[in-house]
């Protein structure tokens, strides 16, 4: 990480200073999803924590590698809610019970999180994928709760967090209270020529429409 | 005031000592049963061991929770993440640190002072200005009781001016919303993650609910429905600086409209309402320089 914040190579965003989190709300096939996962992937040096709600490590790890965010045990974990302990994949998989399980899922993260510190490792960007699986397995409140302490976290341990959530299937109250705990908010959508986002609440963005490419 | 609850004695004495060294107030206590009489609303954050003689740290967590939600919660302890079975308490939502490690204790100090300084396990979001509406609500709810009258007879005209059962005058401290004037409806004091106007102060101007209990963030509270609320509006009472400090609200007992002018209304009642906390603040102002 440069003194300056994360940055985002080859993505039409600028930096974003530690500690941030953000709402990344797309609906499904937007190309929302694999945005987030590339907004995860920085220089050697940081490290990145992967919560899978609804996906199997094997298959997130396969999103990963597509959009260009390597992995490896050292830097690289993967909070599994799904259950997939013998996955096959090159970095720490770390298994939760369910996605109902948000006491479960804060303590692994604090967890993984502490380890990669120990390991010189200050840098941490985190996605969780996504907020629409917790909320199907669990109230707004209990969800508002755990987002807001990770959120808490994240700003406290000057990392970067990106929380996906598909805004199609939620009311547009749930979604407005979620984005209340984060610092800003990236809307994705299918544009006339692909992917489009656009960057609310983080200062020095720009506020328009732009195309990315979500291959990474 | 905190509380850190530890079986064993001399891990306890030292947590507490370095708590009270940051400038924390902590009580102790060595069971779960000897930390229940601690929590209470003076409770600033809670911090346990897992395992208690008489139960587990999850198993007091989720009692705060029941008693006091907004309360930041750590699970400071040597057992293990894997041996500690989370599934059965995934939604209480708890910070873990693990004690067996060198500078276990500076983690924990670290992380309670800015959980407590952000509050940050509330279930709801916080005004971006919390902080200055806390101390905005110090200097204008000096003494709100000698105001029941006037907003006795506020919402009482409210009641009749919308045609709704019942309407309020309420302020939002820290973790609490307590009532200064109801009429058609008594409400006592009430846990701030259960009130319609914790989220009303985040907004700009007038909220209205139509119908509370299709909204995702009411459906399923009790208060409400025991309440039999269905409707909702309010306005902020706002400081001259932008701190609502609380709401003037209306309720129905089924789903409506509000109008423009409706909003307008009740945005004048909400300021009528603050001009009258106002007057009280700055007469006490300038009762205390004649003293």
């Amino acid at each position: 990480m440069s003194d300056d914040g994360y940055a985002f190579p080859g993505l039409p965003l600028d930096q974003i200073r530690p500690g941030t989190t953000v709402l990344l709300a797309g609906p499904a096939h937007s190309g929302a999803r694999e945005l987030g996962l590339s907004l995860l992937a920085g220089p050697s040096g940081e490290g990145a924590i992967v919560v899978t709600t609804n996906r199997r490590s094997r298959r997130i790890a396969a999103d990963c590698e597509h959009v260009g965010l390597e992995l490896t045990a050292d830097s690289t974990a993967i909070l599994d809610c799904v259950g997939d302990e013998d996955a096959d994949v090159p970095a720490r998989v770390l298994p939760v019970s369910g996605p109902s399980d948000l006491t479960g899922i804060g303590m692994r993260y604090s967890d993984v999180h502490r380890e990669f510190e120990r390991s010189g490792i200050d840098s941490v960007r985190t996605g969780l994928f996504s907020l629409s699986t917790l909320l199907s397995f669990g109230d707004l409140k209990t969800v508002s709760r755990f987002v807001h302490t990770l959120v808490g976290r994240i700003d406290a341990l000057d990392g970067l967090g990106v929380l996906l959530i598909d805004p199609a299937i939620h009311d547009e109250r749930t979604v407005r209270t979620l984005s209340q705990f984060c610092s800003g908010r990236i809307d994705v959508r299918d544009g006339e020529k692909g992917p489009e986002l656009r960057a609310r609440g983080l200062s020095g963005q720009s506020r328009d429409w732009r195309a990315f490419d979500p291959s990474g | 005031m905190l509380l850190c609850v530890d079986a064993d004695t001399a891990a306890r004495r030292e947590t507490v000592e370095r708590l009270q060294a940051a400038g924390f107030d902590v009580a102790e206590a060595s069971s779960l049963d000897a930390a229940r009489r601690h929590v209470d609303d003076d409770l600033d954050a809670l911090v346990t061991d897992q395992s208690l003689p008489d139960g587990t740290g999850l198993e007091l967590v989720r009692e705060v929770r029941e008693t006091v939600p907004d309360t930041p919660c750590f699970l400071f302890t040597d057992v293990p993440i894997e041996e500690i079975d989370t599934a059965a308490f995934g939604d209480i939502v708890v910070e873990y640190v693990p004690k067996d490690t060198p500078e276990a204790r500076a983690e924990l100090l670290n992380l309670v002072e800015h959980a407590v300084a952000f509050r940050s396990q509330t279930a709801y979001p916080l005004p971006e200005n919390e902080e200055a509406r806390l101390a905005a609500l110090e200097r204008y709810a000096v003494e709100p009781e000698a105001l029941g009258e006037s907003f006795d007879r506020l919402t009482e005209i409210a009641t009749e001016l919308f045609g709704v059962d019942a309407a309020a005058v309420g302020l939002i401290d820290a973790h609490e919303q307590r009532f200064l004037a109801c009429h058609g409806v008594s409400f006592e004091p009430m846990d701030r993650e259960d009130t319609v106007c914790t989220y009303a102060i985040l907004d700009d101007d007038v909220t209205v609910i139509e119908d509370v209990r299709e909204d995702p963030r009411f459906a399923e509270n009790e208060g409400l429905q025991a309440a039999n609320i269905r409707f909702y509006a309010s306005a902020s009472l706002r400081t001259p600086a932008g701190e609502a400090v609380g709401t003037f609200c209306v309720y129905d007992d089924a789903p409506r409209e509000f109008s423009t002018r409706d909003r307008e209304l009740l945005e004048l009642l909400g300021a009528e309402a603050m001009d009258q906390l106002t007057i009280r603040r700055d007469r006490r102002g300038t009762e205390a320089v004649d003293e």
